[in-house]
């Protein structure tokens, strides 16, 4: 089993290519995978990295795969491997849009040296992804839901808010969202505007 | 007759060149019974060859050995052997004999199904199909086996990997009927529910002479797609067979019952008519899809407030959508602008929603880039059309057809031939 491409995506902090890596090792692996008894390869299931490929998918966002990986893993293994289950735990509240219960799965679990970069990667992540959210969502919002959404204290919430230039009304505890202008690239290839006219062109006559 | 041995020989000397391998072919052609004859005393003889230089040859063997039977204890080694074959051997010798090659990667895909171990098969089969294929727009009778295994595996994405190429040629009517199908399920799978609704469609409007089972349950599963994605199932397009729109219905009462419950928009309703024909639903390994189907109608019913009102009391979004607290309603249209299902804004001060448009202005780089690929790819489509459409009007079984009919009409009711040949 060659697990060197994963081990240098860890290194390097590519964390967005681990998913990738692990399902193609993964079909490699199994495919040339037929021992001479018929033992199934059990071996090669208990070796496997479950954790980190669950946590590659999770990390690119596709819960899709992240639950069928989860289902193909034999019982067996699920129970061994507290990690496994952890990392499984952030998949469901994504699912289920549980979105503060994201926090508690990550921070109520004592992850391995070898995941914690990934997985406090993947939570300033969710927690600016979280922010993005409620900033394109609400007009103004209680302190309390922004703490729980973020899963903050209110005191870190209200600060972190006040940073992207919020505003609060302290009688009411209530947030007013400002909502930051966004500037999109205009400048175009004008061999692509060109080509769009030669169209338009060709079109009405 | 040669013995095994012999051939054995020939292969490894006529290996060099494309003259010698054609020549090697016809030998090999003849000795295809005495090869069978042989079939499990072959196994060793693979060891002498080489998968990568003797491709054709081992192919040959291979085969003849996979025909005869299979003794449990010689599985795992012959399955081994197959995937280093299909690996290693030559693209250009295999296509020389697509039959031989299919039929050992099909023998693999029921010996790796029966012994449970489907995710054995993917990576094979992913290869097998690139090398047999002549490009990426041939559908080959593998297609369908390959996504089988991804769908038993639950290695849905790896499926995508030939779902993404445009297919142009077809082999077999039953090969595109499966493919599609298994597609349509991959991608409802994955959530790509637009992409589900085209590979279902396909089967679904395929032209048929009779019913056949794949498009009658492709036709339940784009019933419930089309409620997900679009909220309504649309009609048939005037390109679907006779056979289909006469049929399909007849077969699928619970699912138009479904669907017509669904545009009422009342949830409960819906609910009772799921509850109804739930053992069907079940049967047919759907209930899945029915419940996305009965949580879409929330959805549904808050996009159409949208179409109506420009704000709206979380209160009242929550009476209209049927759903029992104002709390509940802020998350469904919290995760409706996540997704990017409506605009809107929500105000936890006052209650209310604001429902925006769409904010695109269409007059970004990305739109630009997107826009152009769209209209390169119809001029590539269109270019593609009306090149089957002149290679059509020479077809001569075409036109002695065409030619037979139009002496029962008036001259005039129809453009000449060699007229319209003209014109494209």
């Amino acid at each position: 089993m060659d697990l060197s491409q994963l081990q240098s995506a860890l290194a390097s902090k590519s964390y967005e290519k681990i998913a990738d890596i692990c399902d193609e090792v993964m079909l490699q692996v199994e495919a040339h995978h037929f021992p001479k008894v018929a033992s199934r390869g059990i071996v090669f299931q208990e070796e496997w990295p479950y954790a980190i490929h669950l946590l590659g998918h999770i990390y690119v966002n596709d819960l899709n795969s992240a639950r069928f990986l989860w289902k193909s893993i034999p019982q067996g293994i699920k129970e061994s491997r507290p990690e496994l289950v952890a990392a499984w735990k952030i998949g469901q509240c994504l699912w289920n849009r549980d979105y503060a219960g994201v926090y508690g799965a990550i921070r109520g679990f004592e992850w391995s040296p070898e995941v914690i970069g990934l997985v406090t990667t993947f939570l300033e992540n969710y927690t600016k992804k979280m922010f993005q959210l409620l900033t394109s969502a609400y007009s103004t919002i209680t302190v309390a839901d922004v703490a729980h959404f973020m899963g903050m204290s209110e005191d870190d919430a209200t600060n972190y808010a006040l940073q992207q230039g919020w505003t609060l009304d302290s009688s009411s505890q209530m947030l007013t969202v400002s909502k930051p202008k966004i500037t999109t690239e205009q400048k175009l290839d004008p061999s692509k505007l060109q080509r769009l006219t030669e169209f338009v062109f060709h079109l009405e006559h | 007759m040669d013995s095994v041995e012999a051939l054995v020989a020939h292969v490894q000397a006529l290996s060099g060149n494309p003259e010698e391998v054609s020549h090697l072919h016809s030998l090999l052609k003849q000795s295809e019974d005495s090869l069978r004859s042989q079939a499990s005393r072959l196994f060793p003889f693979l060891e002498q060859l080489d998968p990568s230089k003797h491709s054709l040859g081992y192919l040959y063997l291979l085969e003849a050995y996979s025909s005869g039977p299979l003794l449990e204890e010689q599985a795992s080694g012959y399955l081994l052997t197959v995937v280093e074959f299909i690996d290693s051997c030559s693209a250009e010798q295999i296509r020389l004999a697509p039959d031989k090659f299919t039929s050992v990667c099909k023998s693999f895909k029921d010996q790796v199904m029966q012994l449970e171990v489907a995710i054995r098969g993917v990576a094979p089969l992913r290869t097998a199909i690139r090398k047999l294929q002549t490009s990426s727009e041939h559908l080959t009778t593998l297609h369908p086996d390959f996504l089988l295994l991804c769908l038993l595996s639950k290695c849905y994405k790896a499926g995508l990997s030939i779902l993404d190429d445009d297919i142009f040629e077809v082999d077999q009517p039953r090969d595109l009927f499966l493919y599609c199908y298994y597609g349509g399920m991959i991608n409802i799978g994955l959530k790509r529910f637009h992409k589900a609704l085209e590979c279902l469609h396909n089967v679904v409007t395929a032209p048929m002479t009779s019913l056949n089972a794949i498009a009658v349950e492709a036709f339940k599963k784009y019933v419930l797609v089309s409620l997900i994605h679009n909220g309504q199932v649309p009609s048939f397009p005037k390109y679907t067979s006779g056979t289909a729109q006469r049929n399909l219905k007849n077969y699928t009462q619970p699912y138009t019952d479904l669907a017509n419950c669904y545009a009422t928009g009342k949830f409960s309703e819906l609910e009772t008519s799921i509850q109804t024909n739930i053992e069907k639903f079940q049967a047919d390994n759907n209930l899945g899809l029915v419940r996305q189907v009965l949580s879409s109608l929330y959805k549904r019913n808050i996009q159409r407030l949208t179409q109506t009102y420009l704000t709206l009391s979380l209160q009242d979004i929550a009476g209209a959508a049927q759903l029992k607290t104002p709390r509940e309603a802020e998350m469904h249209v919290l995760r409706m602008i996540q997704d990017g299902e409506i605009f809107a804004t929500i105000n936890q001060k006052d209650g209310m929603v604001s429902f925006h448009e769409d904010p695109e202005q269409y007059k970004t780089c990305e739109m630009i880039e997107h826009i152009d690929s769209s209209i390169q790819r119809l001029m590539a489509l269109s270019k593609k059309l009306s090149s089957i459409d002149e290679h059509i009007s020479c077809d001569p079984a075409y036109l002695t057809k065409i030619g037979r009919e139009r002496q029962r009409f008036d001259f005039d009711d129809f453009d000449s031939v060699p007229h319209k040949f003209l014109q494209t």
